[in-house]
C-alpha cells in the first residue's frame, strides 16, 4: 500500500469507528516504514478532526464518536511505542476532571478524546474529583490548562473555588470550564479563562489559550 | 391578583380543560424542598415521610401548585440489582450510581425483570405515593424513559457504544426494562386505582446532545410506545412527560406517539428550555398541557427581577396554548437556587398569569 493510502485509510477507519481496520493499518504503517508521529497526526488525528467537524455540524452523535475513539485508541496503542523522541514536540498538558459531587463524565471523556487527538497530553482525574486535587496535579505536572466539567448546578459551584485556588498557586495555568449548566457568562463570573460548549469547541479554545497541542 | 382557587382546584381545572384563576405553577422542585426544610438532600430520596413533608411544606410556603413526587434520573440501576448512593455529600443533588448491574452482554441475558414490590427505590416511592393518596393528592410513579434507564442499568457510554456495536443486546435490555415499567405501573394502579395515579417519564440520555433522531426511533420509540400504550390501557389518564435537555430532533416521534395512541389521556409536556413553547403548542396544543420551560440554571444565578422577567415571557407565550399551560422549569429547579427566585415565579404567575 502507498503511504497516502495508508494514512487516508487510518483516518477513514477512525471516522468509521472500524477498530479492526484501524489496527491493521497501524501495523501496516509501521511495516511500510511510515514515521509513527506522521501516522498519528495525518492518520488518526486527521480522522478525529473529521469526527469533530461532523459532531459540530450534528452529523455525528456520541455513539458513533465512542466507536471512533475506540478505533483511534486501538491504532495509537500500536503506533505510540514507535514514536521517536526527537520527532515528538513537547505536548501541552491538560489536567481534566469532573468536579466534586458530580459523576457525569461523558462530556469530559469526549473532551479528553478530542484533546488527545489534537496532540495535548491529558491527565484525566476522572469524576467526583476533590477540589484541591486539580491544583495539586496541575502544579506537579506543570500543566498549561486545568479543565473543569460539571453537569449539576449543585456541583458547578466548586468551579470558582478551584479557579481561585489555581490562580493563587499557579497563575500561569489557564482554567477552562464546560458542562450542561455552564454558560459563557457564568464562566466569566467564575474567573475562567475559557469556556467551551462542547468537545469540539474545547480543542479550539485550548489552542487559542495555549497554542497547539503538539 | 386575588386567588380564588386552591392549588388542587387550579391543577384540576387545567387537567379538565377549564381556565383556572391564574396559571398554575410547578417549579419542578425536589432537592430544593429539602434545603428549605433544612434537611440533607439525601433525605428527600431516602426517606418517604421526610420527602413528602418537605415537598408539602415547601409548596405551602410559596403557594405553588405541585404535589409531591418521587423520581430521579439515575433510576433503574438499584432496581435491577446494582448499587446507588444517596446525595448526602457536598455537591451532590440526586441519587447516583455506584455499581451498574450490567457490564457485559451476558449480564443482559442473565438479568431478571425485578418484582416492583421490593425493587430498589420502589418501596420509598410507594411510601410517598401512600402519603399522597391519604392526602387526596395524585400518586405519581416513574415509568421511563427507556434509554435513560438502560444507561443507568448498563452505564451510559457502554449502552451508547452498544447501540452501534451490539444493537441486539440493547433491544434485549430495553425489552426487559419496558416489561419492568409496565409491572411498576400495574403495581401502583392496582394499589391506588388508576384514576388516582399519574405516570412520570423522561430523561436526559434521549437528548440530541447524545443520540440522533434515528437512534431514538430505533432504540427508544418502540418501547416508549409499548409502555405508554399499556399504562394508558390500565386507565391512567395523566402522563407527565419530560423530554430532558435538547430533544428538538425527537419531536416528530413524540408527536407520532400521541397520534398513534389516539391522543388518549392528558399529557403534560415538560421540555427543556431548548424547545420553544411555540413549537410545542403547534404540535401538542390541541390536546395536551404545556408546562413552561424556564431555563433551570438561571434560577441559581440570576436575580429576582431577571427571574420575574423570564417567567413573564414564558407566561405570555405559554398561556396561548389552547389546552392549558403551567408555569414551570425546564428541568429540576437547582437545589441551591436563592429562595427568593421561587417567589419570583409566584409573583410572575400572580401578576401576569391571570385568566380573569
Amino acid at each position: 500500500m502507498e503511504k497516502a493510502e495508508i494514512l487516508k485509510g487510518l483516518a477513514d477507519a477512525t471516522v468509521a469507528g472500524d477498530v479492526e481496520k484501524a489496527t491493521n493499518l497501524a501495523k501496516e504503517a509501521i511495516r511500510a516504514g511510515i514515521d509513527a508521529y506522521e501516522a498519528i497526526m495525518n492518520g488518526c488525528a486527521a480522522g478525529m478532526n473529521v469526527v469533530s467537524e461532523k459532531y459540530e455540524k450534528g452529523d455525528m452523535y456520541v455513539p458513533e464518536i465512542l466507536c471512533s475513539a475506540e478505533a483511534m485508541y486501538s491504532a495509537l496503542e500500536i503506533l505510540r511505542p514507535h514514536l521517536k523522541a526527537s520527532k515528538v514536540e513537547v505536548p501541552k498538558k491538560v489536567v481534566l476532571g469532573v468536579v466534586r459531587g458530580d459523576i457525569h463524565d461523558i462530556g469530559k471523556n469526549l473532551v479528553k478524546l478530542m484533546l488527545d487527538a489534537a496532540g495535548f497530553k491529558v491527565i484525566d482525574l476522572g469524576r467526583d474529583v476533590p477540589n484541591e486535587q486539580f491544583v495539586e496535579v496541575a502544579l506537579k505536572e506543570n500543566a498549561e490548562i486545568v479543565g473543569l466539567s460539571a453537569l449539576m448546578t449543585t456541583s458547578m459551584v466548586n468551579m470558582p473555588l478551584i479557579i481561585k485556588d489555581l490562580k493563587t498557586k499557579s497563575p500561569k495555568t489557564v482554567a477552562m470550564v464546560g458542562g450542561g449548566p455552564i454558560s459563557p457568562e457564568l464562566a466569566k463570573n467564575y474567573g475562567a479563562d475559557g469556556y467551551a460548549k462542547d468537545a469540539a469547541e474545547a480543542v479550539k479554545v485550548a489552542k487559542s489559550l495555549v497554542g497547539g497541542g503538539a | 391578583m386575588r386567588e380564588r382557587m386552591t392549588p388542587m382546584e387550579r391543577m384540576g381545572a387545567v387537567l379538565m380543560g377549564q381556565k383556572p384563576d391564574r396559571v398554575p405553577v410547578n417549579p419542578f422542585i425536589l432537592g430544593f424542598a429539602a434545603k428549605v426544610c433544612n434537611l440533607p438532600i439525601g433525605d428527600l430520596y431516602a426517606d418517604a415521610k421526610k420527602s413528602f413533608r418537605a415537598q408539602v411544606l415547601c409548596a405551602e410556603m410559596y403557594g405553588y401548585d405541585a404535589t409531591p413526587m418521587y423520581g430521579y434520573a439515575s433510576y433503574g440501576a438499584w432496581e435491577f440489582g446494582g448499587k446507588i448512593g444517596m446525595p448526602y455529600e457536598a455537591g451532590q443533588s440526586a441519587p447516583y450510581v455506584i455499581k451498574h448491574p450490567v457490564e457485559t452482554p451476558e449480564d443482559v441475558d442473565k438479568l431478571e425483570v425485578p418484582d416492583p414490590k421490593n425493587a430498589g427505590s420502589i418501596p420509598i416511592s410507594m411510601g410517598v405515593g401512600k402519603l399522597c393518596y391519604e392526602n387526596r393528592m395524585p400518586v405519581i410513579f416513574q415509568c421511563g424513559e427507556i434509554l435513560t434507564t438502560s444507561a443507568m442499568v448498563a452505564e451510559p457510554a457502554r449502552i451508547l457504544s452498544w447501540m452501534i456495536r451490539k444493537p441486539e443486546v440493547v433491544h434485549k435490555l430495553h425489552k426487559k426494562i419496558a416489561e419492568y415499567f409496565v409491572a411498576v405501573a400495574d403495581y401502583f394502579t392496582s394499589t391506588f386505582g388508576a384514576d388516582k395515579c399519574m405516570a412520570f417519564t423522561g430523561g436526559p440520555v434521549e437528548s440530541n446532545k447524545l443520540i440522533n433522531p434515528n437512534q431514538f426511533a430505533t432504540f427508544v420509540y418502540p418501547y416508549m410506545k409499548e409502555v405508554h400504550s399499556k399504562v394508558l390501557g390500565m386507565g391512567v389518564n395523566v402522563v407527565l412527560e419530560h423530554p430532558c435537555s435538547d430533544q428538538n430532533k425527537n419531536l416528530p416521534y413524540y408527536k407520532m406517539l400521541r397520534e398513534e395512541l389516539g391522543w388518549r389521556g392528558k399529557y403534560i409536556w415538560v421540555f427543556g428550555p431548548e424547545t420553544p413553547l411555540e413549537k410545542q403548542i403547534e404540535i401538542f396544543g390541541n390536546h395536551d398541557i404545556i408546562m413552561g420551560n424556564v431555563d433551570p440554571p438561571s434560577f441559581q444565578f440570576k436575580d429576582f427581577e431577571e427571574i420575574v422577567a423570564l417567567c413573564k415571557d414564558n407566561i405570555e407565550r405559554g398561556i396561548k396554548n389552547p389546552s392549558g399551560y403551567i408555569l414551570g422549569v425546564g428541568c429540576e429547579l437547582p437545589p441551591l437556587a436563592p429562595p427568593i427566585n421561587v417567589y419570583a415565579m409566584m409573583k410572575a404567575a400572580r401578576e401576569y398569569g391571570s385568566y380573569q
